[in-house]
């Protein structure tokens, strides 16, 4: 994104290049920031664990729990050997939503890259999965089913996908941002406040809207009855 | 002069997009609460699973606006258009 409106530059990264590729160093930090974060929570919920768990085991062990009934709902018995790949979906991108929230940092996913890599990802995973599941002839026959000209509609929804759960996420995130530093511009102090705790639900939110859409698409590779 | 013509376009065009957009995620955000709510009055054990439900609603039908706002801060802040 290029030159801003009042002087600075909204939306524009810093940038860095090497062999021949541009990076945006500022996204990269922020995402190595929200790994360590990420990390040390988990560690601090894990050390010394209890049966009966208290304080930060305790509440991260509710969201667990949570991600884990709507995996177990949704993704039947098969589901449980993805569920950390899950889990860390949803840590990583609640901790890098409401990194930004913090002033002097920047979200990870208010760049289109963090996001469009997290929405590929998670396509191929459902794919691959899927593949591996049903075998590649018989899950490829799916999208011709119920009838042969039905492909051109299953396609189009393949590729929507990945843009809708990346655009999604980028644009909440990227809009709330944007929003905050032009409210701060135009009436400092309560309104911006008010935003920010707006924001903080919105996060969590969109993280786990992310989360659901992973879980669901992966239903829909991991069944192997016939419908 | 073309400059300001393409400014003035832009401008019309990114409130347009973000108003017909707001329009758009709030009716649609609306009838959704709604008949949440009313599931909700009717079967207070469902509640968690109602509120989870709604919440994923609100979050796919926003999708399309949001993206709307995107192109909307994109023609005001970072206009392809202007050199």
């Amino acid at each position: 994104m290029g030159h801003g409106g009042g002087g600075h530059e909204i939306g524009g990264h810093k940038l860095a290049h090497f062999a021949g590729l541009t990076f945006n160093l500022d996204t990269l930090y922020m995402t190595w920031l929200t790994m360590a974060i990420v990390i040390f929570l988990a560690v601090i919920a894990t050390r010394r664990a209890e049966i009966v768990p208290r304080g930060w085991q305790a509440f991260l062990e509710m969201v667990v729990d949570a991600l884990l009934d709507q995996i177990d709902n949704n993704m039947g018995p098969k589901g449980r050997k993805l569920a950390p790949f899950i889990i860390t979906l949803f840590l990583f991108l609640v901790v890098g939503n409401q990194l930004g929230l913090v002033p002097g940092f920047v979200s990870p996913t208010n760049d289109i890259n963090t996001t469009l890599g997290l929405a590929l990802l998670v396509v191929i995973i459902v794919h691959v999965v899927g593949m591996i599941n049903q075998g590649p002839v018989r899950y490829l026959k799916h999208f011709f089913e119920p009838y042969i000209p039905f492909v051109i509609i299953n396609i189009v929804e393949e590729l929507a996908k990945p843009i809708t759960l990346s655009f999604r996420l980028f644009g909440n995130i990227l809009a709330g941002e944007i929003l905050l530093i032009i409210l701060g511009m135009l009436v400092p102090y309560i309104i911006p406040t008010a935003w920010l705790a707006f924001s903080v639900f919105v996060g969590v939110v969109q993280a786990f809207i992310f989360t659901i859409l992973t879980v669901s698409y992966l239903s829909n590779s991991l069944k192997d009855e016939h419908h | 002069m073309e400059q300001a013509i393409i400014i003035a376009a832009s401008a019309i065009g990114a409130s347009l997009a973000i108003g017909l957009a707001a329009i758009g995620a709030a009716l649609g955000d609306g009838v959704v609460t709604s008949k949440a709510i009313e599931g909700m009055a009717r079967q207070p054990e469902a509640k968690g699973t109602i509120l989870v439900n709604m919440l994923i609603s609100v979050g796919l039908i926003e999708s399309i606006p949001i993206i709307a706002a995107v192109i909307a801060i994109v023609l005001v802040f970072a206009n392809p258009f202007i050199k």
